[in-house]
């Protein structure tokens, strides 16, 4: 092993480098074939044909013209899907046979074109009859409602409870009550990808299917029974995806159409939405009325905390409903609360339902505790910042729910973003101004919120497969259950195993696309990948370190344990001085006489534990807070909000890569800020109102202010090189900081988001009148 | 679905005019209101698409003595970067200035904008504001024919105007304004960058020594058509533009909108904005 004298290698870091996601130049230059992109030899086009109307009895139904069009080769209609339940609570079939929604999927087209298909759905002939439907939860719980559902009296879907400490002595505890509704709205997802599948079955019965799936193992799982197969004959492809945010965490009927229409065919089959079809009938996110109490005593001392809530469940049961998982740790966990009381029942309506989005269900409790903790501070009169810090939480401490707050740091980032925005003071001098005359108002305003950072054990298991092998070249390949939905998980993979193997990134390839090939995940959701795919890369990664070094050894007779893996070579730790090519030993290791490969597997399980009926336990491996502080210039006659700056200061364990990190804070801004401002499904009846983007107003770029973002380190123990998970917390924490900042400019307080011009303009006018 | 049956693409006046009485043609300038009211199935094509993008003698912005010209086919981009327009008529500068984004600008056409006549078209408030004239070209005896129609006339129902089946827009006229001539225009919608109008006000004068004169007032979005305020015109006319003026101005756009909730605004919203956006142009005309 003799080697010339070398230049020492200097070790360095690339933890909380930048770092570019390997896909961004073929994104940039339109080089990557998306789903939607996709056409396979033979492919057919499927057409959905939709109710249009909220509730009704299907009196006939005649496909007989649409399957004598030429180019037409498969019409189903629900008779053909009777019995292939699916969903959450198995109350969704593919195809349905009366109408409760909407976008109610009545009968299904393949044919050799979309043109062709269209024309068959136009020929379909439908007899309904329209039946009294149920638009909001309120009015599903009245007596007189119709009952929507035979195995659901009273309309009544899922109920969560938590309760902890006696409510009614903590009231009479309290000097001051904070007592609103709260009226989260209706919202979606906007993917820039609508929403495709193309599914093929192959003549033994097993069938592919490429989607956007951001779940692709349970997926299996929950597509089955709407096909009536066994999920092990089910393999999943990712092709790259326009976006998903949550919408892609569940089965939705156009995926089992599209397969319904493969098999029927023996053809592959494409079902891709419009952009209309996208508007009305991919998930939303969840509905609220959200009854909120704070109560603290006259020193500001938080004392209880309940919240009654009352979810739109809509026509079927997606991961909507589901989010009081989420909600109750808010209530019980958003700062020092001794007691808590919440409960949750969701009501089945004809309205559109909701799946799960980025922030699941922390929106809309942060909407409400955010805003009860800015209300409070002003009730005992004292600075909100001064008011936040006396309950927050720290480091150890564990919530009544059983969340163990190992490292937190939130008093740090409640202190960091109100000194870079001079928070207090600009506070006082805006309420100073509020009474006095003038068309324009600033405000300032500060909230704040907790999220799980370590995963979400809502699953019998958290945890996450990672195969990664070093082949003869030094070139890694990686085999993960990670899928990369545009996060950024990709970047972060290359940039731990650049990190312990000393390889370029470029020398990496990721495999996470395939269900047949690439081991379990639990899917991305709840801030997770970055957490749980960091770590079992950078076990997996190490494992095969460990198996290098000690090759290492035994050839160059050095002890591992002083050897390091740098620059593409074998290095003296201490001074770095390279002692061979890291190619070169792996082709020894191979070709000798007892010849390895290097190829390494890990399985990964969080420490955290499973959610559990009584919702005490701590389900995640490491929390995080996130504080907001946004500036805004309220016209206090036209209402429009002009938001002219967003501080945050975010709790991120440790940065890993610092492009990818400002990437999801700025993403989940924009999509905060559009729900504060301006985002809206206007539903009359049932009926979407605005499924275009000129009437569903999306954030654009000239409406993002300027950010100032601060990323606070807590190292934490679980996470990989310290790291949490970020990306929800972001989108969380925006609404309520307007909110709470158009009170101090205006004195006036939206429940009802989007604090939209319109609404902004009436509360103001209306103040007015009232001679306040 | 029509299928289109015949592509044209003319390079005169009289060979578009000509197809045009044949019937059945659907014109086509930038396609930014045609194409999504196609593809929404609000409307349909017919058996002849005509692109008059290439046809000559239908663009540009140039003087032609006391008059300004516009070629139907200038775009909203053109308008906007207009040395002729920022000098003489800047309100359509200011107008074109909060038109959509910079993709649709640069296809958008102002002939486009005054056909598809809609009560939220941010070229028609400032060209109300103007007092300008379209020209009308049609096919008549063998030849190219044309006629003048006052933008006020122009728009008589939702969605209807004075042009005949058959006419083309060729241009827009209107009189170079005299040098007192002030002109402001305000636009609203919940976000700065990509809106429709909400409420559009533009009002233009000349002010006299502190006295408003010839005054023409212009709202979009609050009737089914484009509308001249000419209750707020009374007000005005002849008037000292001072704090009673405004006052009265802004009591008198009470009378001249007749808005209605849909889902961009509710009646309310928009009476209210048309109030407020009544005063505050009157303000920047006072303070220019
Ligand atoms: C995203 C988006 C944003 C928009 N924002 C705005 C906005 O902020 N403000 C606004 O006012 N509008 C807006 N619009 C609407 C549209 O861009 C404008 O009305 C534009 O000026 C239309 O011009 P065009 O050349 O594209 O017309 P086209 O779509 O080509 O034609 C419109 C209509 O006029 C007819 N037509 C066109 N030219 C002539 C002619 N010379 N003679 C006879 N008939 C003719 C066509 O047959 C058609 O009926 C927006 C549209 C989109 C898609």
């Amino acid at each position: 092993m003799e080697q010339k004298v070398a230049t020492p290698i200097e070790k360095k870091t690339l933890i909380g480098s930048r770092v570019k996601k390997p896909d961004a130049a073929d994104k940039a230059t339109g080089k990557t074939r998306y789903i939607n992109d996709m056409v396979l030899p033979q492919m057919l086009i499927g057409k959905v044909l939709f109710a249009g109307r909220p509730h009704a009895k299907i009196v006939s139904i005649d496909v007989s013209a649409a399957e004598r069009l030429p180019g037409v080769h498969a019409v189903l209609t629900g008779k053909d899907a009777a019995g292939l339940k699916f969903g959450f609570v198995r109350d969704n079939v593919p195809l349905k046979e009366k109408v409760l929604c909407e976008h109610d999927e009545i009968a299904a087209v393949a044919a050799d074109t979309e043109e062709i298909a269209l024309k068959a759905l136009e020929l379909i002939k439908v007899e309904y009859e329209d039946l009294p439907a149920v638009f909001s939860p309120e009015a599903g719980r009245e007596a007189s409602a119709p009952q929507l559902r035979e195995n659901f009296p009273d309309n009544k879907s899922l109920r969560f409870e938590f309760k902890h400490g006696d409510l009614a002595t903590a009231e009479a505890a309290s000097d001051f009550i904070a007592d609103n509704i709260f009226r989260p709205h209706h919202v979606t997802h906007c993917c820039m990808g609508t929403s495709c599948a193309i599914a093929d079955f192959d003549n033994n019965g097993k069938l592919t299917i490429w989607t956007q799936t951001q779940y692709p193992y349970n997926y299996k799982m929950d597509l089955a029974p709407a096909l009536g197969i066994a999920p092990g004959d089910i393999r999943v492809i990712q092709p790259p995806v326009g976006g998903a945010f949550g919408s892609k965490l569940d089965v939705y009927p156009y995926e089992p159409i599209a397969a319904l229409l493969a098999r029927k065919t023996g053809r592959p089959v494409k079902v891709i939405y419009s952009r209309e079809e996208e508007f009305k009938a991919s998930p939303t996110r969840q509905a609220a009325i959200i009854h909120m109490r704070t109560g603290c005593t006259r020193d500001g001392t938080l004392t209880f905390r309940s919240a009654d809530v009352l979810l739109d469940n809509g026509a079927y049961t997606s991961w909507g409903p589901t989010i009081p998982v989420i909600m109750m740790r808010t209530t019980s966990g958003h700062y020092r609360v001794p007691v808590v009381d919440f409960q949750a029942q969701a009501i089945y309506t004809n309205n559109p339902y909701a799946g799960s989005f980025r922030g699941y269900g922390n929106v809309q409790t942060t909407f409400a505790t955010a805003q009860q903790m800015d209300i409070l501070a002003d009730q005992v009169d004292i600075d909100p910042l001064a008011f936040h810090l006396k309950n927050a939480q720290k480091s150890g401490e564990v919530t009544p729910q059983k969340s163990f707050l190992r490292e937190c740091v939130l008093a740090e980032c409640l202190e960091t973003a109100a000194r870079a925005s001079d928070y207090s003071r600009k506070r006082a001098a805006y309420a100073a101004e509020r009474g006095k005359p003038g068309r324009y108002k600033k405000g300032i305003g500060l909230a704040s919120s907790i999220h799980n950072a370590g995963g979400a054990k809502i699953h019998k298991s958290d945890g996450i497969g990672t195969i990664l092998k070093v082949d003869d070249y030094a070139r890694v390949t990686v085999i993960t259950g990670a899928s990369e939905i545009g996060q950024g998980i990709d970047a972060v993979i290359n940039l731990i195993v650049a990190e312990e193997l000393g390889v370029p990134l470029e020398h990496i390839t990721i495999i996470n696309n395939d269900s047949d090939i690439a081991p379990w995940d639990v899917g991305v959701h709840a801030s997770r990948t970055t957490f749980i795919a960091g770590n079992g890369t950078r076990r997996a990664a190490r494992k095969a370190k460990a198996q290098i070094l000690k090759a290492a050894e035994k050839m160059l007779g050095e002890p591992a344990a002083a050897l390091e893996l740098r620059g593409g070579s074998v290095v003296r730790d201490q001074c770095g001085t390279p002692l061979i090519k890291l190619d070169r030993l792996l082709r020894q290791m191979h070709f000798q006489a007892e010849p390895e490969l290097v190829m390494v597997t890990d399985y990964y399980e969080p420490n955290s534990q499973p959610e559990g009926a009584d919702h005490v336990s701590d389900h995640s491996a490491a929390y995080s807070h996130a504080v907001h502080i946004a500036e805004i210039t309220v016209d206090t006659l036209t209402g429009e909000i002009k938001v002219d700056k967003i501080t945050s200061a975010q709790d991120v364990g440790r940065v890993i890569n610092r492009m990818g990190l400002e990437a999801q804070t700025e993403g989940g801004i924009a999509i905060g800020l559009g729900y504060a401002l301006s985002e809206n499904m206007q539903l009359e009846g049932g009926m979407l109102k605005n499924p275009c983007f000129r009437d569903y107003k999306l954030i654009t770029a000239p409406e993002m202010p300027e950010l100032e973002m601060h990323f606070i380190e807590s190292h934490c123990a679980e996470g990989p090189y310290g790291a949490k998970g970020v990306s929800e917390l972001p989108t969380i924490v925006i609404a309520p900081a307007i909110a709470n900042a158009l009170f101090n400019a205006t004195g006036v307080r939206i429940f009802n988001p989007p604090l939209s011009p319109e609404k902004v303009a009436r509360a103001i006018h209306e103040t007015r009148q009232g001679g306040n | 679905m029509q299928d289109i049956k015949t592509y044209l693409s003319p390079r005169g006046i009289d060979e578009a005019v000509r197809a045009m009485a044949a019937g059945d043609v659907t014109v086509f300038c930038g396609g930014t209101d045609l194409s999504p009211q196609v593809e929404s199935g609000a409307r349909q094509y017919t058996a002849t698409l005509m692109n008059i993008r290439r046809v000559e003698g239908m663009s540009g912005i140039a003087e032609a003595g006391n008059l300004v010209r516009i070629g139907a086919l200038t775009t909203v981009t053109e308008i906007r970067r207009d040395p002729l327009v920022a000098r003489v008529a800047s309100i359509l500068a200011e107008a074109a200035e909060h038109f959509a984004s910079d993709q649709i600008r640069n296809a958008a056409s102002l002939g486009g904008n005054i056909c598809n006549a809609s009560p939220a078209g941010d070229m028609i408030n400032p060209l109300l504001v103007l007092d300008a004239e379209v020209e009308l070209a049609r096919w008549q005896d063998g030849a190219v024919a044309t006629r003048r129609v006052a933008m006020a006339d122009f728009f008589l129902a939702p969605r209807q105007t004075a042009k005949r089946d058959g006419e083309l827009l060729t241009a827009v006229f209107f009189a170079r304004p005299a040098t007192n001539f002030v002109a402001c225009f305000r636009k609203s919608g919940p976000r700065p960058a990509l809106e429709i109008s909400t409420v559009s006000v533009g009002i233009g004068g000349r002010l006299d020594n502190g006295v408003f004169r010839d005054v023409r007032v212009a709202m979009g979005s609050v009737a089914p058509t484009p509308l001249r305020a000419r209750h707020v015109e009374a007000a005005l006319e002849g008037k000292r533009l001072d704090a009673d003026g405004i006052l009265a101005a802004v009591a008198a756009a009470k009378t001249d909108a007749k808005p209605i909730d849909d889902v961009r605004a509710s009646a309310w919203y928009r009476e209210h904005l048309v109030q407020v956006f009544t005063e505050e142009v009157l303000n920047h005309v006072l303070g220019n």
